[in-house]
């Protein structure tokens, strides 16, 4: 029996297949490097993946009646793992060179798939965004999901994110980052449809799961074209300029745009974003998590993962910034119109992966991550922030908070303040800064069109969130009804603690600017960060001002109309409201095209070709028995005549 | 091929197991169900221990033909009792293990003619070990026969909605498949004039001409493909499904579909190399058009067997486009495929099974909130529905991508096709959950009781098997590749 030679880390080229693409050559890692890795190394960056995993295993099989003891297995691994983050930026974060282990998980034939970790700047950076913003969330929803029936499930599925999370954030190469693409997919399922007798939650999270499976399929298409192409998925491998540039153009370029789908998908970008304001119907912890601060960034991960790879395609980068554009300023114009608190910031989360992906787009690699990591931080306490309103007053709707006087939260509401201003880009919070760096990328681009947008964005970004921030702070005075005499509801340390630490975060970060620099983009590319024009700072806070202004005119002011510009204009309202008719086209495509066009075509298809072809098969085969069995009746008289007639036929031509 | 021949003969202790099984069976009076039932649970708890075995004892390095038996049978026609297993027909018959054992868990709170029903199920199972153990042609027809005559009993007595049809359906279309097998065969060894029924000798000796070859490759595709679900030749399948009761379900989707595709493997594979690179083409077409049209006619259907018998079709097309390929990988795939997908169905069927013999309907729109009734049975179903859409660290999963990388290197559009499939079934799926599953608690089944521990044992372990496999693929691809090269090498 033939064996396949152990050297051979991936797919190499079958000597059979057709159509064989040439300049495939197996990638040979140096064995030193992997020898290298510490043990501790190893054993860390292993234990940060398969704590939650345990942890879910453990909670689903032994103790899922037992809360405390689910939520102490989920938490205890959580910190864990995070402690593992922290150790491994501590001791590899200023390490020049990327490390890469792999382990072979499997083989059939050529294909080898091997599972490991890379860990280089971006990857440990993210790592630690995601393991510290998981610590922070599970240790909220001890207070936020307290007495619900699902309490151990619910931490098992947030276990399971966890694992699929940092797995994802780790892998060297695409394949395995694929698979946890996919599992982080299935756990944001779970979580959205987490109260399951709500059929809305159900709904939404089967929306969430199929339209991220839309973009997936592009994804895998890419990924396979990869394969067949270039024979190996290694991330360092496909970074590597030599590697592209034995590449046909047209293969990275449609390669790129397909994986650019995958992003598409997972983070909400048009055309596929509508599934992520309706994801907003699980526990507002799962969304601050995992539909703004962590997974749906794994798109945006996974370009800056493949950021030198995906940039040798001018086209598919206008592509990119196209779509990034776009789905940030048709997700700006929603977000001026909603009502609800979690939609809102839902929108956002669109607007701002949006920005991201524009930065990035536009060649500014530091930029997008910087951005990423501050959202991560401001826009998860957002959230946070909004559980809070909503698990005190038990609704989604802003004026509804405000007029049962959402603003006693005092905490609550100055986390709010200082997240909101992050996210309107105002200085001196995170947000100003990465911000900037994008805009600064933007300006530098041929077409000052970019830029344009990318101002016009900040503008709507800051008009949108203090409309929400001042509907709720000042309320409009009701005179009939009677205020609610409980006054304050007292707020839960255990809820108040993680948004004071990442208010703190969001205040702090944007002055480790330089040195988040010099992490990620290593010591070149800071001195491009301060290349801005010296025009653009001013303006871009004049905009974000004037986005403030209008909606302290408009909102904030005593004897303001409570009502925004935009609703002066019925049409441009629906329009937004409907966001952008997108979801009426795919309930038409799915209802009309699949289930009463295509779906209903195969049924029929079935029971009238298929089935009918054999029914007249089998009915033809009973029908010619029938007539054979004529014959065969055993009457004289039939038979007789035959004879008789056989008889005369014969005496006539032989006599004849 | 390496033969490596056993000392002890554990693959005919595998049949006089069943085969004492079965007379046990009979020899008990017909009032005492509770004995039959544990003989049967007995008889095949046994099995699946010997099946476990052979897949762990099974040299992965050496590969080829192990466990070999060979005796004479009738020498003046050549045929000869000739068994042994190789990397593709061991994890098949652990899979016939797995399902025969829980099968007959899950049929446990039967009460209506017991005696007969295992006796049916055990002889059924005969027939399926047979099938995949045989090396010698006549053989492989005889047990062949033997795993499908018992099906139409155990459809027409103890099946529901529409069952003598579908067991007159089913019969019909699987005895015009066999009637294509014969012929296939007698042609072969006539044309190889060996005189001989031995597998492994006419794969290496007999040389048959490229046209005999695809003559007979076609007869043993179309022959072997109706049991296989190939599209158009599918629909006794659904049908055969809702029928059926849960435990002949759960061993018709989850081993007698894969008896067809073995079917291919072993005799149109191995031995007509030639037809089968002819015919791969055609082999890919109806595959891909099984994959889709299987998942969007599975849509539109309320009763939730005709929903999975459709969802075995659109998967046993990957099965189909896995062989297409003529590449180690899409074989390797395929065949895990097989393995796949028959656990996944069997767990699938079994908690299926679990709901209707509660609720007594299989109507989605009359089910709902089944998560709040039955949260361990709807647990399991999740499950299932989600290694049915692929999710990774199932054990579907590491089929299915393999298969599809090897197809889009050989049929770069037909794969696009199957692929956007995943969407279909996506939907598919997680439309069956969601109506079946979620939802408010309905009030009609409010006092229903959920799995009680005994009745977990049963779905636990195909779903540690598909969590097991899905989690180490290499557990079984080592296996399955011991073989692949045999028949690749052997390819024009």
């Amino acid at each position: 029996m033939e064996k396949t030679e152990p050297g051979r880390r991936n797919w190499k080229q079958p000597d059979r297949v057709q159509g064989s693409a040439p300049g495939v050559r197996p990638i040979e890692r140096k064995e030193k490097q992997i020898m290298s890795i510490p043990v501790t190394t190893i054993w860390a960056a292993i234990l940060a993946a398969v704590l939650p995993l345990a942890a879910f295993g453990m909670i689903l099989i032994g103790c899922r009646r037992r809360s405390s003891t689910s939520a102490t297995l989920s938490i205890g691994a959580m910190s864990m793992s995070l402690a593992c983050a922290v150790y491994l930026l501590a001791t590899h974060g200023s390490a020049g060179v990327p490390l890469a282990f792999a382990k072979k998980w499997m083989v059939s034939g050529n294909l080898h798939i091997t599972v490991g970790f890379l860990l280089d700047p971006l990857s440990l950076l993210m790592m630690v965004i995601v393991t510290a913003i998981c610590f922070l969330v599970q240790m909220y929803s001890l207070a936020y999901m307290a007495g619900d029936p699902g309490f151990g499930r619910y931490y098992a599925f947030m276990s399971l994110f966890a694992w699929a999370m940092i797995s994802l954030t780790l892998a060297p190469n695409l394949l395995q980052l694929y698979v946890f693409w996919e599992l982080v997919g299935l756990s944001s399922y779970l979580l959205i449809g987490f109260w399951f007798e709500k059929f809305s939650a159900s709904r939404a999270g089967k929306k969430a799961f199929i339209m991220t499976r839309v973009g997936d399929v592009a994804f895998l298409l890419g990924l396979l074209l990869l394969l067949a192409h270039h024979g190996n998925l290694d991330i360092l491998n496909l970074n590597d300029p030599e590697t592209t540039a034995h590449m046909r153009p047209m293969v990275i370029t449609l390669s790129s745009l397909l994986i650019f789908g995958g992003i598409i998908g997972k983070s909400a970008q048009f055309p596929l974003f509508t599934w992520l304001p309706d994801a907003m119907e699980g526990p507002t912890p799962v969304s601050a998590l995992l539909h703004s601060a962590t997974m749906v960034a794994a798109g945006v991960y996974l370009f800056a993962r493949l950021f030198p790879f995906l940039g040798h395609s001018p086209f598919a980068m206008t592509v990119f910034l196209f779509i990034g554009t776009l789905s940030m300023l048709m997700a700006s114009c929603m977000a001026m119109v909603s009502r609800d608190i979690k939609q809102v910031w839902a929108y956002s989360t669109i607007s701002q992966l949006g920005f991201m992906i524009m930065g990035l787009g536009a060649g500014g690699y530091f930029g997008g991550v910087f951005h990423l990591t501050a959202h991560a931080g401001f826009k998860a306490l957002l959230f946070l922030c909004a559980g809070v309103l909503i698990h005190a007053f038990h609704t989604n709707d802003m004026f509804e908070i405000s007029r049962q006087n959402g603003r006693r939260m005092r905490i609550t509401m100055t986390c709010m303040v200082v997240a909101g201003a992050a996210l309107a880009g105002i200085w001196p919070f995170s947000g100003f800064y990465s911000k900037e760096v994008i805009l600064g990328r933007l300006a530098a681009l041929d077409n000052p069109i970019w830029l344009l947008a990318g101002l016009a964005g900040a503008f709507l970004t800051a008009y949108y969130t203090f409309r929400l921030v001042f509907i709720i702070l000042f309320p409009r005075p009701e005179p009939h009804v009677a205020r609610d005499a409980h006054g304050g509801h007292r707020e839960s340390w255990i809820m108040t603690v993680p948004l004071m630490v990442l208010a703190a975060v969001t205040l702090v970060l944007g002055h480790l600017e330089r040195p988040l620099a010099a992490l990620i983009a290593g010591g070149d590319s800071v001195s491009k960060v301060n290349g801005n024009p010296a025009w653009l700072p001013p303006l871009a806070m004049g905009l974000c001002a004037a986005g403030v202004l209008l909606a302290w005119i408009e909102f904030g002011r005593k004897g303001a109309r409570q009502s925004g510009f935009v609703e002066q204009w019925p049409v441009l309202t629906r329009l937004f409201a409907e966001r952008w008719y997108l979801d009426r086209f795919y309930a038409w495509l799915v209802d009309r095209v699949v289930d009463r066009g295509a779906s209903a075509w195969c049924a029929q298809n079935d029971i009238r070709r298929i089935d009918g072809a054999a029914h007249a098969l089998a009915d033809s085969a009973v029908n010619t028995g029938r007539v054979l069995a004529t014959w065969h009746r055993g009457l004289v008289q039939p038979k007789l005549m035959v004879m008789l007639a056989v008889f005369f036929y014969l005496t006539i031509t032989l006599l004849f | 091929m390496t033969l490596l021949l056993a000392r002890f003969p554990f693959l005919s202790a595998l049949l006089v197991c069943c085969i004492g099984g079965l007379l046990l069976v009979l020899l008990l009076p017909a009032g005492k169900t509770r004995e039959i039932k544990w003989v049967s649970a007995a008889t095949s708890g046994l099995t699946l221990f010997i099946s476990l075995y052979l897949f762990l004892a099974f040299d992965r390095n050496i590969g080829g033909l192990q466990f070999v038996e060979k005796r004479p049978w009738v020498p003046s026609l050549g045929i000869s009792y000739f068994n042994g297993v190789d990397g593709f027909s061991v994890p098949m018959i652990l899979l016939t293990g797995v399902v025969f054992f829980t099968g007959v868990l899950t049929m446990w709170d039967l009460e209506k003619r017991v005696k007969e029903f295992f006796a049916m199920i055990i002889l059924l199972v005969i027939g399926v070990f047979g099938m995949f153990m045989a090396l010698d042609l006549f053989f492989i027809f005889v047990w062949y026969d033997v795993s499908l005559l018992p099906m139409y009993l155990l459809i027409a007595i103890w099946g529901t909605t529409r069952k003598e049809y579908g067991a007159m359906k089913l019969m019909l279309y699987l005895l015009a498949g066999s009637a294509l097998i014969l012929p296939g065969i007698i042609y072969l060894v006539v044309n190889s004039g060996m005189g001989t029924f031995d597998l492994p000798a006419l794969m290496v000796h007999a040389a048959f001409t490229p046209f005999q070859q695809k003559l007979a490759f076609l007869l043993f595709y179309i022959g072997f493909g109706i049991l296989a679900g190939i599209w158009p030749l599918h629909t006794w399948s659904p049908v055969g499904h809702v029928a059926a009761p849960t435990a002949v379900s759960m061993i018709h989707a989850g081993v007698l579909m894969k008896i067809g595709a073995f079917g291919i493997l072993r005799l149109g594979i191995f031995l007509c190399p030639a037809g089968w690179q002819y015919w791969a083409p055609l082999m890919a077409v109806l595959a891909v058009i099984g994959i889709v049209y299987g998942a969007l006619a599975g849509l539109r259907q309320t009763d939730l067997k005709f929903v999975i018998g459709y969802s075995s079709v659109s998967h046993m097309g990957v099965v189909g486009l896995g062989l297409s390929t003529l590449t180690a990988e899409g074989l390797n795939g395929a065949v895990f495929q097989m393995f796949a997908h028959g656990v996944m169905t069997a767990l699938f069927f079994s908690s299926v099974g679990y709901m209707y013999d509660r609720t007594h309907t299989r109507m989605i729109p009359e089910l709902g909130g089944m998560a709040h009734v039955f949260p361990r049975a709807s647990a399991y179903f999740i499950l299932a529905a989600m290694a049915g859409i692929g999710v990774p660290c199932l054990a579907s999963f590491w089929a299915e991508l393999p298969v599809f990388i090897a197809a889009f290197r050989v049929y770069p559009i037909l794969a696009c096709i199957a692929v956007s499939g995943l969407v279909i079934s996506a939907l598919f799926f997680l439309r069956v959950i969601r109506n079946t599953c979620f939802g408010p608690a309905n009030e009609r089944f409010a006092q229903l009781a959920d799995m009680s521990p005994a009745a977990q044992i049963p779905r636990m372990l195909l779903a540690a098997t598909i969590v097991m496999f899905g989690l180490f693929p290499f557990l079984m691809y080592d296996t399955i590749q011991a073989a692949t090269m045999t028949v690749i090498n052997r390819l024009p």
